[in-house]
C-alpha cells in the first residue's frame, strides 16, 4: 500500500519540521516543501498547500506555549502583524504579475547575504539594552521574560519602523511564495529591533500564523489544501512544535542563534537553488 | 481572573490556542481514522497529480456548503478538512480576542492595531479568493 507508506513519511518528516520550526520561529515549510516535492513527488501546488498548513500548525501549536511563559511578546507581534498583513494581501495581487522564479531568487539571495552580519554575533547572548525612546516608547514596545537561570532578561526593542518595513518585505515574500517567510520576520526583529534570539524567534512564531492565514483562504478555495496530504503534515507538526517549545524554554539564546544561522544559511541555498532550476 | 488583569492576557490567548490546536487535530485524527477504516487511501492517488485546468482541482470539498453536506455525510475528506479549517480558523480568533483583551487593559492604540490586523485578515481571508485580480 504505498499511499499509506507516503503517509507515514510525510507525518515523520513533519515531526522534524514542527520542532525545527517551533524553536526558530519559522513554519517548518522549509522542511515541508522539499521533502514533498523533490522527496515523495507531490505535486509543487499541494506541496504549498500543506506548507500553509504547516505553518499555521506550528505557530498555534508552539505560541499556546510561548504566551503562556511569557516569552513572546504580544506587543510587538500585533504592531508587526501591521506590516505583514499589508505585504501578504499585496503579495497575493501582484502574484499574477511576477515571475516566482526571479523572487525566489532575489529572497535566496537575501537570506544568504543576512548571514554576514549574523556571523559576527554567532556567540552573542542578549544584546545591550538601549534606552526606550521615540515610537517604542509610545507603542511600548519593552518586556522581560525568565532566563532558563531563573534570571529576568529585561529589553527595549529599537527602530519600530525599520522592522516594520521589514515585515511588510516578509508579508510580500509569503503572499506571492505562499511560505511563512519566519526567517525574514526573526532577521528583522534580531537585526532592527535588537530583540533577546528567544524573544525574536518565539514572536516569529505567534505571527506567522497570522500572516499564512492571510493567504490561506485562496489556497483553500482553489483546492490546494488536499486533505490526504495535509492530515498527516497537520498531526506531524503539532507534535513537533509541542516537543520543539518545550525544548526552547531551557535552550540558551546562543544554541537559538547557531540553529537559526544554519537553517537560514540552507533555506537560503534551497530557494536560489530552485530558482535557477537545480 | 478579570480581563484587566495583566496576567489574563497571556493565559486567555494561550488557552485560545491551545483549544483550537486540541480540537482541530481530534477533528483530523477523526477523519484519518474514519478514512483507514473506509480503505479509503487505496482511491486516494490524485495527489500525485494536478491539473491546473481544473479548479477546484480534485474531489474534496473546497467551499462551505460542500464542507458541511460532506461532514452531514460522514465523509471522512470532509471531516479532515473541517479540521483543518478549525486550525485556520485559530489564528484569526487570537487576534479577535485580542481585541478584547487590548479594551479591558484600555490600552486604545493596540485597540486600533489589532481591529486593523483582524479586517485586514478577514478580507483576505474571506475576500481575496473571489476578486478576480486576486486570481481568485
Amino acid at each position: 500500500m504505498l499511499v499509506f507508506e507516503l503517509l507515514v513519511i510525510m507525518f515523520l518528516a513533519s515531526i522534524a519540521a514542527g520542532l525545527v520550526g517551533s524553536l526558530i520561529g519559522l513554519g517548518g515549510g522549509v522542511v515541508v516543501i522539499p521533502i514533498l516535492t523533490i522527496g515523495l513527488g507531490v505535486d509543487i501546488h499541494y506541496a504549498i498547500g500543506a506548507s500553509i498548513v504547516s505553518v499555521i500548525a506550528t505557530s498555534s501549536g508552539a505560541a499556546a506555549t510561548y504566551v503562556k511563559d511569557k516569552m513572546t511578546n504580544l506587543r510587538v507581534g500585533m504592531f508587526l502583524e501591521l506590516g505583514t498583513t499589508v505585504g501578504a494581501i499585496t503579495g497575493a495581487l501582484i502574484a499574477a504579475y511576477v515571475r516566482s522564479t526571479i523572487l525566489e531568487f532575489v529572497f535566496g539571495a537575501v537570506l544568504l547575504l543576512s548571514l554576514l552580519p549574523l556571523v559576527h554575533q554567532l556567540a552573542e547572548d542578549i544584546p545591550e539594552n538601549p534606552e526606550l525612546t521615540g515610537l517604542s516608547k509610545r507603542l511600548m514596545l519593552t518586556g522581560s521574560y525568565v532566563e532558563t537561570d531563573g534570571s529576568t532578561i529585561n529589553y527595549n526593542a529599537t527602530r519600530p519602523t525599520e522592522g516594520l518595513a521589514g515585515m511588510v518585505v516578509a508579508g510580500l515574500v509569503s503572499g506571492l511564495l505562499g511560505i511563512g517567510s519566519g526567517t525574514f520576520k526573526v532577521l528583522s526583529m534580531d537585526l532592527a529591533m535588537r530583540l533577546p534570539m528567544k524573544v525574536s524567534t518565539t514572536t516569529s512564531n505567534f505571527m506567522i500564523g497570522v500572516t499564512a492565514a492571510a493567504s490561506a483562504g485562496i489556497y483553500f478555495v482553489r483546492g490546494d489544501v488536499d486533505p490526504v496530504i495535509v492530515a498527516p503534515v497537520a498531526l506531524g507538526v503539532l507534535i513537533g512544535a509541542f516537543v520543539g517549545a518545550r525544548l526552547l524554554m531551557k535552550a540558551r539564546n546562543p544554541t537559538v542563534r547557531k540553529i537559526f544561522v544554519v537553517v537560514l544559511a540552507l533555506a537560503g541555498a534551497e530557494m536560489v537553488l530552485r530558482a535557477i532550476g537545480i | 481572573m478579570t480581563l484587566s488583569d495583566p496576567e489574563s492576557m497571556n493565559t486567555v490567548i494561550s488557552k485560545v490556542l491551545r483549544y483550537g490546536v486540541v480540537i482541530s487535530s481530534a477533528v483530523i485524527g477523526l477523519g484519518v481514522i474514519l478514512l483507514t477504516v473506509d480503505d479509503g487511501l487505496a482511491q486516494v492517488s490524485s495527489f500525485l497529480e494536478y491539473d491546473p485546468r481544473t479548479i477546484p482541482h480534485s474531489t474534496f470539498p473546497v467551499t462551505f456548503s460542500q464542507l458541511a453536506s460532506g461532514v452531514a455525510a460522514g465523509s471522512p475528506l470532509a471531516i479532515i478538512e473541517l479540521g483543518v479549517l478549525i486550525l485556520l480558523a485559530t489564528p484569526v480568533s487570537r487576534v479577535l480576542f485580542s481585541i478584547f483583551l487590548f479594551a479591558a487593559e484600555k490600552n486604545r492604540t493596540y485597540v486600533y492595531i489589532t481591529l486593523t490586523v483582524l479586517a485586514l485578515l478577514l478580507f483576505s481571508m474571506l475576500a481575496t479568493p473571489y476578486i478576480p485580480a486576486f486570481g481568485g
